[in-house]
């Protein structure tokens, strides 16, 4: 199996899986069948969130997303951030243990900790594509934690 | 049931949503806690905000006489106002047991939140004549909190008369006795909770536990603030408002709500409009007007950011229009002069911060 990749977050070592595919919005997709991926959070969104402990849908299963549309929160001990599919598509399914604890996210954001199933109706990044992407990302990462420590 | 209807202070534990075992675990260690207290009735019910007005337990709530204590996954303020809609009212007594970041907040103000808003808040009405506390479950993760902040409560209220519960009205049959029977066998009741998360409830323990409820959504009115100047209802489009007979804007049609939707939080003028489960914590009920607490990572996962409170608002009520398959009415609708000049104001101030 090829080596995952890794992008620096400071000393931080963020690894991504070269098995599967990316979305800027920081999440992978894995196929699990025809047309459908499983979604969950990058190492490098579950090191900017840190401990999960609230995972709340806004859509239901089944639903038709656009590209940028709100489908639901997250809440961590540090950060709070509305989610977004990582494009276009369909929302199959819902993880169930996520539901009942979300904590799952921290334990094995590549495994079962996948958020949900999704048949998206975009373009989707390589692994390389995604690092290429977090390089700028980081930067303005950096800029808005800071921006929001300093006005509080 | 006599004996178990005569606590001086009633203790209602409304439950998280959701099995979350860390959750359960404070609920029923502190309602096994407090059953062992003198002067304390304690029981459980649905999460306050999901429960449907006839659901037996916002029925039970309205029937406890006395001074009354709530805890909830919730702000105090939106556990407040949510039993004030239910009719569940009272003289809101001092909590010291608060949130940190609720606490904090507080430092800086010698006045309670409702003195801070009274000035144009229409109050609520027909207010009994007995002491309501409400609680923040978030407030503390350790039980023992939560038993001394209710032994305060219990010996600072010993002196009301009236305690218990409104049993002549439930021996009339309304509601009927049977159904509100659960809520004074706490004990029962968490054994069937128990059971029911578990998955081995029997026939038995379904009888014990109260109806089902979904998750809602919908506005609750802050009536400490609200000074009923009506823009909520100019501006959704969704019939969820309305006025009662002494012409108080009232949350009319609460199932008309769009779920996820917070616009007429955002639009109302005195920061009235409560979301409890709004992310955002100055809309789910926190003291205060801002949010902030906590780093908002939203524009890192592909949100917008740089909006004025207005504009995000219009777009969430277009969003939901459509969805309705109705038509995007943008700013042309229930927005008044004075908004579309703090907008201008506001998108003037965000270019000059070039953030």
């Amino acid at each position: 199996m090829q080596q995952p990749f890794v992008f620096m977050m400071g000393q931080y070592e963020a690894q991504m899986p070269a098995d599967r595919m990316y979305s800027k919005r920081h999440l992978w997709l894995q196929s699990c069948g025809t047309d459908v991926y499983r979604v969950g959070f990058t190492a490098y969104s579950v090191r900017l969130l840190q401990d999960v402990y609230f995972l709340e849908w806004s859509v239901d299963e089944g639903a038709l997303v656009r590209d940028r549309q709100e489908i639901g929160e997250v809440e961590s001990a540090k950060a709070v951030s509305s989610m977004f599919p990582p494009s276009a598509g369909r929302i199959l399914r819902f993880n169930p243990e996520l539901l009942r604890d979300p904590s799952g996210i921290n334990a094995d954001n590549y495994g079962t900790g996948w958020l949900y199933e999704f048949r998206p109706d975009g373009e989707l990044l390589t692994a390389e594509q995604y690092l290429e992407h977090l390089r700028t990302a980081w930067e303005e990462a950096q800029r808005t934690i800071k921006g929001q420590m300093n006005e509080g | 049931m006599s004996a178990s209807t005569t606590g001086t202070l009633t203790v209602v534990i409304s439950q998280a949503q959701g099995r979350n075992p860390t959750k359960r675990r404070l609920e029923e260690e502190l309602a096994q806690a407090l059953l062992a207290e003198p002067g304390i009735s304690v029981t459980l019910v649905p999460h306050l905000y999901d429960m449907s007005q006839n659901h037996s337990g916002l029925q039970f709530l309205r029937e406890v006489r006395g001074d009354l204590l709530v805890l909830g996954w919730l702000y105090e303020r939106a556990i407040r106002w949510t039993l004030d809609r239910a009719g569940v009212r009272g003289r809101l007594a001092e909590t010291l047991l608060r949130a940190a970041d609720e606490a904090d907040e507080d430092d800086d103000e010698d006045e309670s939140a409702d003195e801070r808003h009274a000035a144009g808040g229409i109050g609520s009405v027909d207010v009994p004549d007995r002491a309501l506390w409400c609680i923040d479950f978030r407030a503390s993760e350790k039980c023992q909190d939560f038993v001394n902040e209710i032994r305060r409560m219990r010996d600072a209220g010993a002196a009301a008369e009236v305690a218990g519960f409104d049993l002549l009205s439930w021996i009339s049959g309304n509601p009927s006795a049977e159904q509100l029977q659960r809520y004074l066998q706490p004990e029962r009741l968490l054994e069937a909770r128990r059971n029911f998360d578990g998955g081995a409830a029997s026939l038995e323990d379904r009888a014990v536990l109260p109806e089902d409820t979904g998750r809602r959504w919908y506005p609750v009115i802050d009536y400490s603030r609200c000074t009923n100047c009506m823009e909520c209802i100019d501006f959704c489009l969704f019939g969820v408002y309305g006025v009662d007979a002494l012409d108080r804007i009232l949350v009319e049609q609460q199932d008309n709500c769009k779920k996820g939707c917070p616009a007429c939080s955002r639009v109302c003028p005195a920061n009235a409009i409560i979301f409890p489960h709004h992310k955002t914590a100055a809309i789910a009920g926190a003291e205060g007007e801002v949010s902030g607490l906590k780093i908002d990572l939203t524009k890192l996962f592909g949100g917008d950011e740089g909006e004025s409170a207005i504009e995000m608002a219009v777009k969430e009520r277009d969003r939901e229009l459509i969805l309705d398959g109705r038509d995007a009415v943008g700013m042309s609708v229930g927005i008044r002069q004075r908004h579309r000049e703090q907008m201008d104001q506001l998108l003037a101030d965000l270019d000059a911060l070039q953030f």
